[in-house]
């Protein structure tokens, strides 16, 4: 007979099994098993019941975490709402969003931070496996990289309810644990981790002797060496050279008076090749070259934007600037100004200051990387005249760190973070900037990724979708990972062999910081440094404050940011344009409607008339870009109001006014969060019988109600008016010098509003108000954005009443998008601001750059003067007014 | 003699099991009202196996789950601070219980409901103690070596010793009035004419801003503003530290709220004399501490209303309101209480 006691300890005694079965049944306790089984029984239940999660969010899945904390799902049934700032007294890591480098090593310490038994959600695609972004090269390709995961929960983003059941299937796993196997009390498994660094890349230490090894190989570079690389194409060049014999000077000729729809279909069926460089000819040579007959590949019409300055007003500016700085200073280059880089400051200061129209608004700055240069340009519009938007560009050395461009800083303070980031990403040093840091990844990482010779490690060609992954690569289907030789999507350069000194003690991120900005006069104190962020409960995602403090007041502040670096840019310029329409909505993922139209809007531009809405389609955006606007300014005033301190009661009140218009985007889109809705030329899908009466109900007989419900208990409340009169000031002439847009702009008392300004769409045939504040506060910050609410139900009441049958796109669905080559920046009045998209298209099927203006980004510029002299308190509720979302500030 | 002691003693430990009991309940009743609060359910899971509805034994779970956690002591923390902030804290909100009065008192009663009686100034004691609380904080806020923590000790320090002036001055209005430093002789006097809410509305007022100070409650929660400094002085204490810090807070609230009661809603009395207060007997005395305990109860309930409906001040303002309204405006109370009290007895 077998040994009934195998398990037992060695000093109980072995039953006689007969004798067992019948204790079995008449004495509870019969054996040591049993009683572990109870005890058993009770450890699993305290800890299934009373999982405290952390409190901390990663990307956009962390907006459906904070809604399964809201009154529709309410995650506290579970015991599970209490969610705990500091890890220390966390139970459970919801890893909600996408796990960049950046950011892991700070997980890898809240982890090692948190006590035991700790426990490990891993919420979407982003954190399982890098999602979406898995080919960005700031993207760890899932968590479990690096910690030990417990459940896994697919989807993009997971709804509500697949949090609950994850963690209903986490309380499963905890059931089935043991206290004598529990890993934490065996002294024999190491559950601290160890925490990567960032060096040339993500280096875990682990690995780091392997990782050595291979980098010195080279395998990388030899991997590399049989690609096919992106093809870099020639800058435009000033129109007077720019005839090439299939005709590119004809729409430079035309483009001087507005060209008729009829000119267009025309342009359009001859179809034109892309502009060689050095084939010049005389500008006479023109008119008859539009006679050649077409070849193929067109170009669009040169325009920097829907709405600008015109080509008429550019011409005669370019002539007032050579008058006035010398002859020479700028030419005209494809409806743009080029500008020789020393006299660039001049140049800008003339246009801010002496102009007739004073160009004191910078709306927008990118880089280009061409075959012959590195273009930075820069959008520049006038608050007193909108809509006359001219673009300026300045072009510097190809080469590797060889560009150097005067900074802007001193004549727009708004270009400070967008120079940074230029130089963050392409390379380029701005001569003049005071504080030229890599903002988005961090100092000592080995490449400058946006420009075209830069590969990712998941690099497999230069446009999506891979041949491996279609029909005709004949079943031999490989995932990148298993030819990048790292094994994770990890790149450093051959060169680099410094290994020794990498610890995981330094933090290359938000280094050096902080002069003290500012004296405060009072008792002799002595200030000190906090770091918030970028695990905080108010940092709205992970954003780091390097703050310094003197007692409480803050004498200087440094934002710090690119812990979401997702690679939105690079992972565009490899999408197709259609395939890109996703990724928008994972920008500002609270406005996945208002993104998907600035991107509709900057493809339309460059297609042209034949990608003009039908009317239902117009009406159908507008309506859900201003349902966007709703839901996103309900999530901001109720997250405000959690930042002063309000626990989270107005902030869930604000979500359940937002499901209600999430439930329209799923009806219509068949997604809550990330509605992928709008097709160049109109929509995806018409709306479902029953929506505009729903629509109409929830307009009408909810949101105002709410709205006025808000205004009663918020607006007049003492606390509310004690903390945010006065608090974070911003005058608006600095509001418009920091680029600043959005409500944060207007409630500097500035009437700009992209909808009015620069209209679009069919703005132009609603009434509305364009809100603005008087005084630049918190509190008009907040007000502002609460009258915006009242002013998009009106548009909404009017676009619902007047909304017309018809088709929604204007011809068949299409799959195949033919995209003709040129350049367009587009504008929209996002929730958070403006929103621009620039686009560069060189005719092939994917666009060649592709520049995101994030008003969350540019807005934070302004965060530093309005905080200094203010206390920590303030600089919560400052950030709150703002309205960031990390998604967009970091891309 | 030896019985005596005996009864003491089990009275301390009646009073403390409940007491912690309670607590921990009133922890749960806190997320219940949040959740009503915020049109929610709230916990309703924890005991579903054993058919307990409405998850009455989450705070069970919450406390087996805490006691059961590993015990991170961070190695840059100076241990012997780090281990005697959360004793401080629990010890001293405890100690103030000793005088409370959970029902009817003296030498007629059949039993005193005070685990000290005969202390007659019983009301100075609760102050003296209550203010060793804030040892605690700042010890654990200094000991953690934690920015964050240091941030909230720093508040913490300065809001309670600020706020210990007007709370102490506002209720020496009342015992002006009542002639005593003795709360069952203030609950006697509140019975015998009105409650003190009404004869000292202001001071009632002054006692309730500043108990909301003393006790770290919304909207004057700094020490721990969770959207500023994290944890505040608690981020770095984990398992049982942190509910012993957690356990003290709600101790707190539940001694400011009976004080509330005794000194101004008149204890254990119902007005209008319902309740006979001469009437010894056993029933009387049960009626007497379900009426205290119900009016508590309310009390309680809202002060965790209040948190989960106002924002919170800003560091400064708390510091200005303390200094600038609340200390003055209770001095000029003060004055006139006594001014008023001399007139009416010289009259006499
Ligand atoms: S892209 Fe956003 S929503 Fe999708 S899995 Fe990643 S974090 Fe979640």
């Amino acid at each position: 007979m077998a040994n009934p006691t195998i398990s037992r300890p060695e000093w109980s005694t072995v039953i006689d099994s007969v004798l067992q079965k019948e204790l079995e049944q008449h004495v509870l306790v019969t054996s040591w098993d049993k009683l572990l089984n109870m005890v058993d029984t009770v450890y699993n239940w305290g800890r299934r019941s009373s999982l405290w999660p952390l409190g901390f969010g990663l990307a956009c899945c962390a907006i459906e975490m904070i809604c399964t904390a809201s009154s529709r799902f309410d995650i506290a049934r579970f015991g599970a709402e209490v969610f705990r700032g500091s890890p220390r007294q966390a139970d459970l890591m919801i890893v909600s969003g996408t796990v960049t480098k950046t950011m892991m090593p700070m997980i890898a310490r809240l982890y090692d931070q948190m006590p035991e038994p700790k426990y490990v959600i891993s919420m979407g695609a982003c954190a399982t496996g890098g999602g979406p972004f898995k080919e960005g090269y700031n993207v760890v390709s899932g968590i479990d990289k690096y910690l030990p995961v417990d459940v896994y929960i697919p989807g993009c983003p997971p709804t509500p309810q697949a949090l609950l059941n994850g963690l209903i299937m986490l309380q499963k796993k905890i059931d089935g644990e043991h206290i004598t196997n529990a890993p934490w009390y065996r002294g024999d498994v190491e559950r601290d981790i160890p925490i990567p660094v960032l060096g040339p890349d993500l280096i875990d230490l682990r690995t780091v002797e392997l990782t050595a090894e291979r980098t010195a190989l080279g395998l990388a570079e030899v991997r590399e060496a049989d690609l096919p690389k992106p093809s870099k194409i020639p800058a435009p060049q000033p129109e007077a050279e720019v005839v090439d014999a299939s005709g590119n000077g004809a729409v430079g000729a035309e483009a001087a008076k507005p060209p008729s729809k009829i000119d267009l279909i025309r342009a359009k069926a001859r179809g034109e090749t892309l502009p060689a460089a050095g084939s010049a000819a005389p500008a006479a040579a023109a008119a008859p070259a539009a006679a050649k007959p077409a070849k193929k590949g067109k170009r669009a019409l040169a325009r920097p934007s829907l709405v600008w300055l015109g080509d008429e007003g550019l011409k005669e500016l370019a002539a007032r600037l050579d008058a006035e700085l010398g002859a020479g200073t700028v030419s005209i280059v494809q409806a743009g100004l080029l500008v020789a880089p020393e006299k660039l400051v001049a140049v800008a200061l003339y246009l801010r200051d002496k102009n007739p129209i004073k160009y004191d608004y910078l709306a927008s700055l990118q880089s280009v990387h061409y075959e012959d240069c590195i273009e930075i340009n820069y959008q520049f519009d006038s608050t007193i005249r909108p809509g006359s938007l001219i673009e300026l560009r300045v072009r510097t050395a190809e080469a590797e760190g060889q560009g150097e461009v005067p900074s802007l800083y001193q004549v727009y303070r708004g270009a400070d973070f967008q120079e940074r980031e230029v130089f963050d990403m392409m390379g380029v040093r701005f001569t003049g900037h005071p504080e030229l840091k890599r903002i988005l990844m961090w100092e000592g990482y080995a490449y400058y990724p946006l420009r075209k010779d830069f590969l990712e490690p998941y690099y497999e060609a230069p446009a999506k979708v891979f041949p491996s992954r279609v029909d005709e690569g004949f079943g031999q289907h490989f995932r990148a990972e298993e030819v990048n030789p790292h094994g994770t999507n990890l790149k450093v350069p051959q060169g680099f062999t410094d290994w020794a000194s990498l610890s995981s003690g330094s933090d290359p991120k938000g280094q050096p910081l902080l002069p003290g900005a500012i004296d405060v006069q009072e008792l002799g104190t002595d200030q000190f440094i906090v770091s918030m962020g970028p695990q905080h409960p108010s940092t709205h995602g992970v954003f780091r404050l390097n703050l310094r403090v003197d007692g409480e007041t803050i004498v200087g502040l440094k934002p710090v940011m690119g812990y979401m670096h997702r690679n939105h840019e690079k992972i565009g310029e490899r999408n197709t344009f259609l395939m890109n329409f996703p990724f928008t909505d994972r920008l500002d993922y609270l406005t996945s409607m208002g993104n998907n139209f600035g991107y509709a809007l900057a493809v339309e531009q460059l297609m042209g008339e034949d990608s003009r809405p039908p009317e239902r389609a117009e009406y159908i955006r507008i309506i859900m870009a201003e349902l966007t606007r709703i839901a996103s300014h309900m999530w901001s005033i109720g997250f405000l109001l959690n930042d002063l301190g309000a626990f989270f009661t107005p902030a869930l009140y604000a979500i359940e006014e937002r499901e209600l218009i999430l439930d329209l985007f799923e009806w219509a889109a068949g997604s809550r969060m990330m509605c992928n809705y709008f097709r160049f030329g109109g929509v995806a899908f018409d709306l479902p019988p029953g929506w505009i009466e729903r629509c109409r109900g929830v307009v009408n007989d909810r949101i105002d109600k709410k709205i006025d419900e808000f205004d009663r208990y918020l607006s007049q409340n003492e606390i509310v008016l004690d903390r945010c009169k006065g608090v974070g000031v911003l005058t608006p002439d600095q509001a418009i010098n920091y680029s600043t847009a959005g409500p944060v702009l207007r409630a500097s008392n500035v009437a700009y509003d992209i909808r009015r300004a620069a209209p679009y769409s069919i703005y132009d045939r609603f009434d509305f108000d364009v809100i603005t504040g008087p005084n630049g506060d918190l509190y008009d910050r907040y007000y502002v954005r609460l009258l915006e609410m009242r002013e998009s139900a009106k548009i909404l009441k009017q676009a619902v009443r007047d909304i017309p049958d018809g088709p929604i796109l204007p011809g068949k669905k299409s799959y195949q998008i033919k995209v003709p080559a040129g350049e367009a920046y587009s504008r929209v009045e996002n929730p958070k601001g403006e929103l621009g998209y620039y686009v560069v298209a060189d005719g092939s099927g994917s666009a060649y750059r592709y520049h995101v203006r994030s008003p969350s980004f540019i807005n934070l510029t302004a965060l530093e003067p309005m905080c200094l002299g203010h206390t920590i308190a303030d600089v919560v509720g400052i950030l709150g007014s703002l309205d960031i979302v990390l998604g967009e500030v970091d891309r | 003699m030896l019985w005596v002691a005996i009864g003491i003693l089990l009275k301390i430990l009646v009073v403390v099991s409940i007491a912690l009991g309670t607590v921990a309940y009133l922890i749960y009743v806190e997320r219940k009202v949040a959740a009503y609060a915020q049109d929610r359910v709230g916990p309703n899971r924890a005991g579903k196996e054993l058919g307990i509805p409405f998850g009455l034994l989450q705070p069970l779970a919450d406390g087996a789950k805490m006691v059961l956690k590993e015990d991170v002591i961070p190695g840059y923390v100076s241990r012997p601070l780090y281990m005697l902030a959360p004793v401080i804290a629990i010890v001293a909100a405890m100690i103030g219980f000793a005088v409370v009065p959970f029902g009817p008192v003296g030498p007629n009663q059949i039993m005193n409901f005070q685990i000290a009686p005969n202390i007659n100034i019983g009301i100075l004691y609760v102050f003296a103690i209550g203010s060793l609380a804030v040892y605690g904080i700042i010890l654990a806020g200094w000991a953690s070596n934690n920015k964050y923590a240091f941030l909230g000790a720093l508040r913490s320090s300065a809001q309670l010793i600020s706020y210990e002036i007007p709370l102490g001055m506002s209720i020496l209005g009342m015992v002006l009035i009542a002639g005593s430093l003795d709360l069952n002789q203030i609950v006697n006097w509140q019975d015998r004419r009105v409650w003190g809410v009404v004869v000292q509305p202001i001071g009632f007022l002054l006692f309730l801003v500043s108990a909301f100070a003393e006790t770290n409650r919304l909207p004057f929660d700094l020490p721990e503003s969770e959207q500023e400094l994290v944890g505040g002085y608690h981020t770095e204490y984990s398992a049982m530290k942190f509910g012993m810090f957690f356990l003290g807070e709600y101790l707190h609230v539940i001694t400011v709220s009976y004080l509330t009661v005794l000194l101004f809603f008149g204890g254990w009395s119902l007005p209008f004399h319902l309740l006979n207060q001469n009437q010894i007997g056993f029933l009387s005395a049960v009626f007497k501490v379900m009426v205290l305990l119900f009016k508590v109860a309310l009390m309680i309930l809202f002060i965790m209303w209040v948190r989960w409906t106002l924002p919170r001040f800003r560091y400064d303002h708390l510091m200005d309101l303390a200094w600038k309204s609340l200390i003055p405006l209770s001095l000029v109370n003060l004055v006139a209480t006594a001014a008023i009290v001399q007139l009416i007895y010289s009259s006499r």
